[in-house]
């Protein structure tokens, strides 16, 4: 009984940060496309294009964390 | 002569790289994992303990109800206050050294909000946003001095990253989260409410409906029903708004924590450094997102309705 709560908390967090990972990992991609296209069409708008990017990647990868946090919870409290 | 020159840097960096590489490798297999993989016994000065990780933060002093990561906010609220002290107490009318550098934080991160906040509701925003970024950025770094984690105390690391703790950026999300509402209330009064409860619409449609315009009046009816719905909504995505200003700094730094610790136990030299630098600028990062989105949600609340 103890070995099936251990093991269903570790496939439980596998599956929680690999498939919060997708979503994510496909929304940076399309980021990163976005920022080189305007790069370019725009090559001196470098800046403002390189900080928005890194702004949206950082909102992308947020929700990718927030699978994060969950493993965390299910490894180390649950 | 240039070009022998020239051949002498590349043949420097191609050392230096060979060397840096050799680092990397020997402290791996060196190291606990790397020697279970090649089978040998792990070299005692790199079998670093393997990380461990606690969600709550420790106490350090047993009676007394103050935690590591209290300790250490408090350690960035210091450097802060004494590094704005120091630089202005003498302020001249051009700036040198640590005025010019403070005075350079403040009039980008003022040009940052008044870009979108206008000059009138900028000062409104300024000494939050601003405050908030540099607490979060000043939490970040400090955590990053090497040593930080490795003093202990009762066998309770003394000092942890802020961030890491999961109360302190739910207080300052509460703190962003009321001051977002009370700017909406000083910049349009007690109608701020008319975004949550919009009974305006339906009002309208029901005055049509008895005063014999009912044709207008029932398509009206729906408009209504969507837009009480609508302020619903908005009431719950203020609140959720809390939770994820929380769970993104949070999660982003303990994320960041772990992966250092975990690269240190895996291999010992060097490569944590890539990591280390990674974390500074995530750091950065973070601390942008959150004055920047406190800035956006302000920006939001007090903005004028067509």
């Amino acid at each position: 009984m103890e070995t099936w709560t251990v093991v269903a908390k570790l496939i439980g967090a596998g599956l929680a940060i690999g498939l919060g990972a997708i979503g994510p990992g496909v929304g940076i991609g399309i980021l990163g496309m976005g920022a080189m296209n305007a790069l370019g069409r725009n090559p001196e708008a470098r800046g403002p294009i390189m900080t928005n990017m890194i702004l949206g990647i950082a909102f992308a990868e947020a929700v990718a964390i927030y699978a994060l946090v969950i493993a965390i919870l299910l490894i180390f409290v649950a | 002569m240039a070009g022998k020159r020239r051949g002498g840097g590349f043949l420097n960096i191609g050392v230096l790289v060979v060397a840096l590489l050799a680092m990397i490798i020997v402290s791996f297999i060196g190291s606990k994992v790397g020697s279970g993989i090649v089978g040998s016994e792990p070299l005692s000065f790199l079998d670093v303990d393997a990380p461990k990780y606690h969600p709550a933060p420790g106490r350090p002093f047993h009676s007394l109800p103050i935690t590591n990561t209290m300790i250490t906010a408090w350690i960035s609220t210091a450097v802060l206050f004494g590094l704005f002290f120091i630089g202005t107490r003498n302020m001249k009318l051009v700036p040198t050294g640590l005025q010019n550098f403070l005075e350079l934080i403040v009039e980008a991160a003022a040009n940052f909000i008044e870009d979108p906040a206008g000059e009138k509701h900028g000062r409104w925003f300024f000494p939050v946003c601003t405050t908030i970024f540099l607490f979060v950025v000043a939490n970040a770094w400090v955590s990053l001095i090497p040593g930080f984690e490795t003093i202990s105390i009762h066998g309770e690391t003394l000092l942890r990253s802020a961030n890491t703790d999961l109360n302190i950026p739910a207080a300052l999300a509460v703190v962003s989260f009321c001051f977002v509402e009370y700017w909406g209330f000083k910049a349009k009064g007690i109608s701020y409410l008319k975004t949550f409860f919009h009974f305006g619409p339906l009002w309208e449609a029901l005055k049509q409906i008895f005063t014999g315009n009912i044709k207008a009046g029932a398509g009206g009816l729906l408009n209504g029903f969507v837009a009480i719905f609508a302020g619903l909504l908005e009431i719950l995505s203020h609140l959720i708004r809390m939770m994820s200003f929380t769970f993104r700094l949070f999660g982003n730094m303990t994320a960041g924590m772990i992966l250092v610790m975990i690269m240190i136990f895996l291999v010992p030299w060097v490569l944590p450094t890539i990591f280390y630098g990674m974390e500074a600028f995530f750091g950065f990062v973070q601390a942008m997102i959150f004055g920047g989105l406190t800035l956006g949600f302000a920006c939001a609340a007090v903005m004028e309705e067509e």
